[in-house]
């Protein structure tokens, strides 16, 4: 007997601004299970979701929860219906305590309620400690790593006692210990009956947790098939409609000169110290271990963003002092950094201004910018890259993910770097852009150009890289080749 | 969006600049002297302070900050100016340098706390808004007033060049091209605009974002000094209260033209379309002999209708995660309330225009009992008996009560008389609005025109012109120069103020003893010029009576009662208060009654009768001490409409005043009487 | 985070005390602690108000046109004949509708508050100006002056309302669910409404509570006289916006607490008598003032920063 129904959407369309984003979509989620939806980015995941947690109303369509009819949802029934949602950027408040971000969740909404504090700090210590970690409930949210605050969030979903869980891209920024916890934490909501709608681009973990799969593309339904008939090709091809040959492009490049030396660098107050290493020309250097092993901050140092405190730096052969971005900039240093939204580009600007932004020098004669040559130069990137969009003058914030983090690497392919660091490059891009910059990464190393990556992502850490140097506790532990690396081997490293 | 090279006008340009059309169509409609290219320039050279305030504020809001001490930096760097070019004995351009330094160093001060510290630039220029202007009033004891510019430096604000570009606009249009460039064509505005949308962004992209806020502020507080210099030359005189509540009306224009601020979007070209339909605006207003309340309020509105339809048709703003959607989402509720709001501000549109309907048919009334006359007459020539003349008459502040009593005065005349009467002024001292409206009623050509000087040195050269244009003028309350006008209507010196003052004190405290002083805002020119003379009056005369000390009171009510309880605690021994401001009497006898102190301290001081009564008769206060201020309304418009009238010329000794009976004249002086010293026995007798 | 703040504040005050406990200890006579006392409970007031549109990240800088309306509504109202409840009621309800306009087109149309405040803060004070033309409000009732009590009952009165609304809106925004929900809206107003709060209701509920207090301020400082004059409360803004952010309330929203508040109005309300006490002369006065503001703030983020050095995320900051 398939277990009970929690929630049943029908025939959902919506359209924004005449533009069709979902169009007669049908899901159902039963108790206990996981069930994935996967899809391009733009393929109507997040519209979907945001129906469901009534966020937005769909124009026609209805949604059923436990056999009753939903007349008006809005984040306010959601709830009161034990419908939660996790977002891949923590919704949580930033100037409040865990205790409370905890509680808001699952109290009632009776607005002169008194306030219990002690059983509030209670409850949370409880629920914190059945999603498997201890933070102390009266930090405010603002103090915590983005994993502390993703098992907040999954702490406040089970304190809602919610039988309906979303998860949207929950393990983006996290590592693959604490992926693992997360899915203990799953399988302890699944254990109280509740159905998770999980979404994520990677796949492992789809075919790794999910009961049922549903495919999504272009805003319509391919239908929902159980994980275990489905293997990751076939799903790879339902999801983009064709074939991808390869997931890793082959790549032959003999490497050149040290282009990039780095000996002993530290910057104790984000615990990076004593690193030392080196990148040739074509050569792309991996660079894993867990998050809050210090990778970010060891890129965030060599782009100037953190002045290093000890240790030397070398570019082509000779010292350099790196005390600002654009001291790195001057010296060949590119870094697209791994937060896109907020760092990696600037949502409201076209995609010319953006892609001009760190080279403006450039395209400028005595400091004023000359407008076609900075026109041209981004229109060829956008050609190059293969960037889809209107119009160069479009907003990047109305490009998708993986549009958006190729305008990030034009912006820096622009400044003719000898050196570029990505940051987790493929975070939340859907499979086809993927390819596409993975791709991209090949030829620009095959070029000549220097490419330091930071990945969680292990299949592309493992694929894209010619050395991995592993990081643990704000040093470099080990650099291994390509042809010695495993998963395995990796993940202790790592691990220490 | 951010639009690179504007190739033509945003939503929110368009609507601003559909509002700007109707304000000129509207007034070129009812004010016939409005639609004039002289009116034009001037309109653009009582722009050019506000405009560049305005243009150095708007890369600051669009890089996402504020500055709200640009208005005190002006008073700071105007002080400056004059001392070191009138006191310290430097040349007029070292004295420039000087006051741009400070404005640059101001700046610098404010630059170093948002950049350096990170502090939220609205806390940190509300602290040196305080500081600024604090120190302005420090250095000069808010009281010197440093005049007498040499005529080649006053040209630069008072001048033409070519007979009808007024002088310092070549300025303004440099500093506003300097500033259109570099925000809209440079390497750093293209970084300011980064900064405002996303800080963070802009520094991962290698953007130094602290050294480019920190030139904002830094230039902000440049532009502000030269503001100051510019409206130095403008007014003639140099005083710590320059630029006193500039910076709302900067940031008004800025917002207006559809900057945002949240940061990232905006342009210079809005921001002076911006401050065009606030400055037409005011000037329509006066041209059109309406009340200039109305500017605040039609401001507001437009204000809110401009942003507001703005927001409505911007269909993606694109800011949080999901734009499209939340838009959606929000629309119904956005359209409801602005719905409210629009027909809200249409009403009071549609009120005013009923009014301006009513103005217009009163005049084209007047125009027929001019052809009732049957003898046409051009404009210029004096006005034979028949046309009713226009008089313009003008208090230094509108609300203040004791000019409302002369209003009151100067209306019967006016309806005695049969003259037409123009009663405006600015809503609170401002000398630079005084000389706006004057300006204003000459391209108006009104028959005569009647100030209350705030500033002597900035309003005379504006009323020679005047003159020169055949319109008579009379000075009334405070006098400007004596070849600015052809009569002062004299109510009492400041002397005699002061000394009936002192005599008063002197008599209530038996020669000897404290006293102390509460007066208007610190700056204030009048209560300066009577503080002076009673000093003079005390030092002469009574070597017993000791000035404890001058606390100011802005002229409010409540400030005068607070500054009077901490004076009877602090100084015990003063024994008579002496308020030399109308709202101030009423404060400290309040003060000094809730302290049980009536009777043993007195208070005098210089107000208005009726606000007093309670008080006289309560046997808190002595003496008010005052002229008829109702008299000196009337005695105003007659003196004018017989002046229109040529029944009263230069070389009389005496007027025939109605009511008044005969009047003195002495040399171009038409003398009122003594002060009215009122008190429990003759108060009753006067209302006002 | 308040926490730190309010040690600071409370050194400060410790500090100015001491200084006028030396210098000029009749500062601490019973009377003058009254009068200050009595001079500041309006502000406060008003101060409680702005503290609750702060904390949700808006601003409302139309307290003074406001204040200086509904001291005249007091006084037409009492004029009219109308019994003292139904005046403070009156005043009240006009600072409540005067809030709710800002609320409403600051939560419903959704601009930006610091510019819907800008523009009513204008229109209100020049559509006073051309209503009242700049009379008083005259003749008041006996009934008026004092709410109809004694001079010595008064301060009692005043100070329990000001005690009652400080104790009140402190525990409110501690412990009553509604209080929660404001900083939860200042926080993150995205987080809040995905969290299921009525973001625009809360935003438009604290303007209206804001322009209320407002009213209150104006009918409890305008029954220390028996005349309303129509200028009131030029520069009231100011004045509380800078108590506020010296209590150590964020001007981003999200962070504060009333207590904080209390003691920024304190300091303020203590220097500039204080000044006076300590026989310094008025012209210098506003300098002072700034340069004690810039320092407080100055201090706090010097502190701050020491704290956390070199973090990417701290050095800028928007609006």
């Amino acid at each position: 007997m398939p277990a009970p129904v929690l929630l049943q959407a029908d025939s959902i369309t919506k359209s924004y601004a005449g533009v069709r984003a979902l169009r007669g979509v049908s899901v159902d989620l039963r108790a206990g299970e996981v069930h994935a939806l996967v899809g391009e980015n733009g393929a109507g995941k997040s519209t979907l979701i945001k129906i469901m947690t009534g966020a937005v109303a769909p124009d026609a369509g209805t949604i059923e929860v436990a056999g009753q009819r939903v007349a008006h949802m809005d984040p306010h029934a959601a709830r009161a219906l034990g419908i939660a949602a996790i977002y891949q950027q923590p919704a949580l408040f930033p100037h409040l305590t865990v205790a409370e971000n905890i509680a808001l969740t699952f109290e009632s909404a009776r607005v002169w309620r008194r306030i219990d504090w002690a059983s509030r700090r209670r409850r949370a210590r409880d629920l914190l400690a059945s999603a498997g970690a201890s933070i102390d409930p009266d930090r405010d949210v603002e103090t915590l790593s983005m994993p502390e605050q993703q098992i907040v969030e999954i702490a406040r979903a089970m304190g809602a006692d919610a039988r309906i869980v979303i998860m949207d891209e929950p393990t983006a920024a996290l590592t693959d210990r604490e992926v693992e916890r997360l899915f203990g934490a799953i399988a302890r909501l699944r254990e109280r009956g509740a159905g998770v709608v999980y979404i994520s681009h990677r796949l492992e973990e789809v075919f790794a947790s999910a009961d049922r799969v549903t495919v999504l593309r272009d805003g319509e339904s391919l239908g929902t098939w159980p994980t275990a008939s489905l293997d990751r090709a076939r799903l790879i091809r339902l999801m983009v409609g064709r074939d991808l040959s390869t997931v890793f492009p082959k790549r032959d490049v003999a490497m050149g000169d040290v282009v990039l030396e780095v000996r002993g660098l530290s910057h104790r107050p984000s615990g990076v110290h004593d690193v030392t290493f080196g990148v040739r020309r074509g050569e792309i250097l991996g660079l894993g271990g867990l998050v809050g092993s210090g990778r970010t901050e060891l890129a965030e140092v060599l782009f100037g963003l953190r002045p290093a405190d000890g240790g030397g730096i070398r570019v082509n052969g000779s010292d350099v002092r790196i005390a600002s971005p654009a001291d790195a900039i001057a010296h060949g240093i590119g870094y697209v950094p791994e937060d896109r939204r907020h760092h990696g580009v600037v949502l409201e600007m076209s995609i010319v201004a953006n892609a001009s932004l760190a080279s403006l020098p450039a395209v400028a004669r005595a400091g004023m910018i000359d407008h076609r040559a900075e026109r041209s130069s981004a229109s060829r990137y956008v050609s190059d890259l293969r960037i889809k969009a209107e119009s160069v003058d479009a907003p990047v914030g109305s490009l998708s993910g993986g549009n958006q983090q190729k305008v990030a690497l034009a912006r820096w392919l622009a400044t003719r770097p000898a050196v570029l660091i990505l940051d987790e490059p493929t975070q939340g891009v859907d499979v086809g852009s993927k390819a596409e910059i993975h791709a991209l990464m090949g030829s620009l190393a095959a070029r000549g150009l220097a490419i330091v990556m930071i990945s969680s992502d292990m299949p592309e850490l493992l694929g894209m890289s010619d050395r991995i140097a592993v990081m643990r506790a704000g040093t470099i532990r080990s650099i291994v080749p390509r042809a010695e690396a495993t998963q395995d081997l990796l993940l202790e490293l790592a691990l220490g | 969006m951010i639009r690179l090279r504007p190739p033509g006008l945003s939503s929110g340009e368009s609507i601003l600049a559909l509002a700007l059309a109707a304000e000129v169509a509207v007034f070129a409609a009812v004010a016939p002297q409005f639609f004039t290219v002289g009116n034009a320039f001037e309109v653009l050279r009582v722009s050019v302070e506000l405009g560049l305030l305005a243009v150095a504020l708007t890369p600051v809001i669009v890089s996402g900050g504020i500055d709200l001490s640009v208005g005190a930096m002006m008073g700071l760097a105007a002080v400056v100016f004059g001392a070191a070019s009138r006191a310290w004995g430097l040349g007029l351009g070292a004295a420039a340098a000087l006051a741009l330094a400070v404005g640059t160093a101001g700046g610098a001060a404010n630059a170093a706390l948002v950049s350096r510290l990170g502090i939220p630039p609205l806390i940190v220029t509300l602290g040196s808004l305080s500081l600024f202007r604090g120190i302005a009033e420090g250095l000069t004891h808010a009281a010197v007033n440093y005049t007498n510019f040499p005529p080649s430096f006053l040209a630069l604000g008072q001048g033409y060049l070519w007979g009808v570009i007024p002088a310092q606009l070549p300025i303004f249009a440099v500093v506003a091209a300097a500033y259109a460039i570099l925000l809209h064509r440079s390497v750093i505005g293209r970084a300011v605009y980064a900064i405002g949308f996303s800080p963070a962004g802009a520094r991962y992209a290698g953007i130094p974002v602290r050294r480019r806020l920190g030139a904002l502020y830094l230039l902000s507080g440049f532009v502000a000094s030269l503001a100051a210099i510019v409206y130095v030359a403008h007014m003639g005189q140099a005083r710590s209260d320059a630029g006193t509540g500039y910076e709302l009306d900067a940031i008004t224009a800025v917002v207006l033209g559809g900057t945002s601020v949240f940061g990232g979007r905006g342009t210079l070209g809005g921001t002076l379309l911006g401050l065009l339909a606030l400055s037409v605006l005011r000037n329509g207003l006066q041209l059109a002999a309406l009340p200039s309340e109305l500017a605040g309020v039609l401001t507001g509105t437009l204000l809110l209708v401009t942003i507001g339809l703005d927001r409505v048709r911007m269909t993606a703003p694109a800011r949080s995660a999901a734009p499209a959607m939340e838009d959606v989402e929000v629309r119904n509720s956005q359209v409801a309330v602005l719905c409210a709001a629009v027909i809200a501000g249409s009403l009071i549109v549609a009120g005013t225009n009923l009014w301006l309907v009513r103005s217009l048919a009163s005049s084209t009334s007047g125009a027929r009992t001019l052809a009732a006359g049957a003898e046409p007459s051009p404009r210029d020539t004096p006005a034979p008996a028949g046309h009713r003349p226009v008089i313009a008459m003008m208090p230094k502040a509108k609300g203040d009560p004791y000019f409302i009593s002369c209003r009151a005065g100067a209306e019967e005349a006016a309806r005695d008389l049969n003259v037409e009467l123009i009663w405006d002024g600015p809503t609170s001292l401002d000398a630079a609005r005084q000389n706006e409206l004057v300006e204003n009623w000459i391209t108006r050509k009104v028959d005569a025109i009647a100030v209350a000087v705030e500033n002597r040195g900035g309003i005379s050269s504006v009323l020679r012109k005047a003159r020169t244009r055949g319109i008579k003028v009379l000075t009334w309350d405070a006098d400007a120069e004596p070849d600015a006008r052809d009569f002062f209507v004299n109510q009492a010196t400041p002397e005699g103020i002061a000394n009936t003052l002192t005599d008063e004190a002197a008599r209530l405290l038996g020669g000897r003893g404290e006293f102390a002083i509460i007066t208007g805002a610190l700056s204030a020119a009048n209560q300066n010029e009577w503080i002076a003379n009673i000093r003079k009056r005390l030092a002469g005369k009574y070597p017993g009576l000791t000035l404890a000390t001058i606390r100011p009171s802005d002229d409010d009510r409540d400030k005068a009662f607070a500054e009077t309880q901490t004076i009877l605690r602090v100084y015990p021994n003063v024994k008579l208060v002496m308020a030399i401001s109308a709202p101030a009497v009423p404060g400290s006898a309040e003060a000094v009654r809730q302290a049980n102190r009536a009777g043993d301290v007195n208070v005098i001081g210089l107000s208005l009768p009726n606000i007093n009564k309670p008080y006289v008769h309560g046997g808190v206060v002595q003496a008010v001490i005052l002229w008829n201020t109702r008299d000196l309304g009337y005695l105003t418009v007659l003196s004018a409409a017989k002046l229109v009238q040529q029944a009263f010329a230069a070389g009389a000794t005496s007027l025939e005043a109605g009511r008044l009976g005969t009047i003195e004249v002495r040399g171009s002086e038409i003398v009122l009487g003594a002060p009215l010293l009122m008190n429990k026995t003759n108060i009753d007798r006067y209302d006002f | 985070m308040a926490d730190r703040r309010t040690g600071s504040l409370l050194a400060a005050l410790a500090a100015v005390c001491a200084l006028l406990a030396i210098a000029a200890p009749g500062f601490f006579s019973r009377e003058n602690l009254i009068d200050v006392l009595l001079g500041n409970v309006p502000v406060l007031i008003v101060a409680l108000g702005a503290t609750l549109v702060l904390l949700t990240g808006e601003i409302d800088i139309s307290v003074g046109s406001v204040f200086a309306i509904c001291g005249v509504v007091a006084g037409v109202t009492a004029l009219a004949g109308a019994p003292m409840a139904i005046t403070i009621v009156a005043t009240c309800a006009a600072g409540a509708l005067l809030g709710a306009l800002n609320g409403a087109l600051v939560a419903y149309a959704a601009l930006p508050s610091i510019v819907v405040t800008l523009a009513t803060m204008v229109a209100l004070r020049d559509g006073l100006r051309w209503a009242t033309q700049g009379a008083w409000v005259q003749d008041l009732p006996d009934s008026f002056q004092w709410f109809g009590l004694s001079q010595s009952s008064y301060p009692i009165v005043a100070c329990g309302i000001a005690a009652l609304l400080q104790a009140a809106l402190a525990y409110g925004l501690r412990h009553v669910a509604a209080g929660r929900a404001v900083y939860a809206t200042g926080s993150d107003p995205d987080a809040a409404r995905l969290a299921g709060f009525d973001v625009a209701g809360v935003k438009a509920a604290v303007f209206t509570i804001a322009g209320a207090l407002t009213g209150l301020a104006a009918i409890v400082n305008d029954v220390r006289f028996n005349q309303v004059p129509s200028n009131a409360g030029i520069g009231l803004e100011m004045k509380v916006i800078a108590a506020v952010v010296v209590g150590g309330t964020a001007i981003r929203g999200g962070r504060g607490t009333m207590t904080g508040t209390l003691l920024g109005v304190a300091l303020l309300a203590i220097v500039g008598p204080a000044l006076v006490f300590l026989g310094v002369s008025a012209y210098w006065e506003r300098a002072i003032q700034g340069a004690i503001i810039l320092a407080a703030v100055a201090l706090d983020a010097w502190r701050l920063r020491r704290r956390q050095p070199g973090l990417s995320r701290a050095a800028v900051q928007p609006s």
